[in-house]
């Protein structure tokens, strides 16, 4: 009966592994095969939306284009990764104790409903004067950002359970090193949902924070930030459908191929961080 | 004596209102080095307060209490770690406290294989089974070699056969190592089966203490046993 029952625990094992190992063979095989003909597909149908010359606007070429997307996807992370670098911090803060939990909470989610938007004319005038305009829109889209990854983190904090507490305290883990070896692999999958919503609500408004004329008396689309963004409205407004199209399809294009390479395989390995 | 409580009280300040919330009041007792003390008594009256408190996880209010430098804990949970393998998890304790990497490799396995998990170091904690976590839990406490090893009803959530192993297991590191533990539980049973005294927690105060003189391995079915389980539910229930 025992070797009986534990053969039987074994082959479950087994079968459980060769799932696995399967699965992670048709993933590898999945990664190989369809990110290459993403890619692809989507440099071809770029070059021909834009291989004729007299459909472009200011002579855009789908080199251009690419560049445009280097330009805004450095303002997209730039903004990322200030928000995350100041997002942990002030998560932690709010709840590091039931009063700053009671006073911050409340705080954060006033600020977040106040539209980002709102400062924009002012941030713009700030930048231009100290001769960064790049930092305005990368402020709007920090502000955009922050609160997704604020309030996810929060809710993370808040389902550590306590007992992972009391042993980091009994095995004498306190401090900062509490902080790297206990907090931030505890949040990490909350890291990772907070990072796809901000990065999600950054591409929703990369469109009007780089379309900055529209915010500066007597500016003309010249003054726009150079990026897909500022491309698109100005294709829309002149009437260049096919500019438009191909750069929402290059927009799509990238954000499929950073939630297949980036985002999924982060929220895959951050089930390995989930408390059961 | 390794652990001294003398007249120590608990209480917490409740957060909605400007009041205190009692968990433990006037508790005296001691407890004596190398002895196996189980602490029982009915849900939310104290037992594992008992446990944070020996172990400084929380201060008392008032009165003393006297416990060595190094008290380790295992965990009704487990309370392991996720992302870490189970060896690193047995040896975290080590590396917070800067040990050498020679010493941590070797007090890790030494625990590791005397809880049987050597099959299982590169693993991680989902892996296991209920029983292997917690085997991992005692192993990870063991290793910081303390004084006194605190068990907080880590066999609360296992079946029946894992539980009677474990209680092997425990009761064997208990001999091998000469350790002092000090166990919560609320299963007379399971306090009758292991310790060699009882320390019973009636509304937030020491109700009765009960040495247990049966020899091990001691037999649930046996009339001395069942006579001293008897004992003490009456005690329990009054």
């Amino acid at each position: 009966m025992k070797s009986g029952a534990q053969s039987g625990k074994h082959s479950g094992r087994t079968i459980s592994k060769h799932y696995f190992r399967l699965q992670s063979l048709h993933e590898r095989l999945y990664s190989i095969l369809i990110g290459p003909l993403v890619i692809v597909l989507g440099l071809f149908f770029l070059f021909k939306f834009l291989g004729t010359g007299d459909l472009m606007i200011h002579s855009i070429s789908p080199f251009k284009i690419l560049w445009a997307t280097g330009a805004t996807l450095g303002r997209l992370f730039t903004a990322y990764f200030l928000s995350l670098i100041c997002a942990i911090p002030l998560a932690l803060l709010a709840t590091y104790n039931s009063w700053t939990e009671k006073i911050l909470l409340p705080t954060f989610d006033i600020i977040e409903s106040v539209p980002a938007l709102a400062f924009f004319p002012v941030v713009i005038l700030f930048f231009i004067n100290v001769h960064f305009i790049n930092g305005a829109a990368i402020f709007i889209l920090f502000l955009s950002m922050i609160w997704n990854i604020v309030f996810t983190v929060v809710g993370g904090l808040q389902i550590i359970p306590k007992d992972i507490g009391y042993a980091a305290k009994v095995f004498h883990i306190t401090g900062f090193r509490y902080i790297r070896q206990i907090i931030l692999p505890s949040i990490f999958p909350e890291i990772v949902t907070g990072s796809i919503l901000a990065l999600a609500q950054g591409w929703n408004l990369i469109i009007v924070a780089e379309v900055i004329h529209t915010y500066i008396p007597g500016a003309t689309s010249q003054n726009d930030l150079f990026g897909l963004g500022s491309i698109l409205v100005n294709a829309s407004a002149i009437g260049q459908t096919h500019i438009f199209v191909a750069c929402i399809s290059v927009m799509i294009f990238v954000i499929a191929l950073l939630n297949f390479f980036v985002w999924q395989r982060l929220i895959h390995y951050a089930q390995r961080f989930k408390f059961e | 004596m390794i652990i001294e409580f003398k007249d120590v009280t608990k209480t917490f300040q409740l957060e909605e209102k400007a009041r205190f919330d009692v968990a433990l009041q006037h508790v005296s007792f001691e407890i004596e080095q190398g002895e196996f003390v189980c602490i029982i008594g009915p849900s939310g009256e104290g037992k594992s307060t008992i446990l944070k408190l020996i172990s400084g996880l929380i201060l008392p209010t008032e009165g003393t209490i006297t416990k060595p430098a190094t008290v380790s804990m295992a965990f009704q949970s487990g309370a392991l770690f996720p992302w870490l393998s189970i060896f690193d998890n047995v040896a975290l304790g080590l590396r917070a406290t800067h040990t050498p990497q020679h010493i941590i490799q070797e007090e890790s396995m030494k625990y590791i294989d005397m809880m049987r998990l050597g099959e299982f170091i590169d693993k991680r904690p989902s892996d296991l089974s209920g029983g292997q976590r917690q085997r991992v839990g005692i192993a990870r406490a063991l290793a910081v070699n303390p004084h006194v090893l605190l068990l907080d009803e880590p066999f609360s959530a296992l079946d029946p056969k894992t539980t009677a192993e474990l209680h092997d297991d425990v009761l064997k590191i208990w001999r091998d190592t000469g350790k002092t533990i000090v166990m919560v539980s609320h299963l007379i049973e399971e306090a009758v089966s292991l310790a060699q005294r009882i320390i019973l927690i009636k509304e937030y105060t020491v109700a009765d203490t009960f040495p247990v003189a049966l020899p091990y391995p001691r037999r649930e079915q046996a009339t001395e046993f069942m006579h001293e389980v008897t004992k003490i539910r009456k005690e329990f229930f009054k």
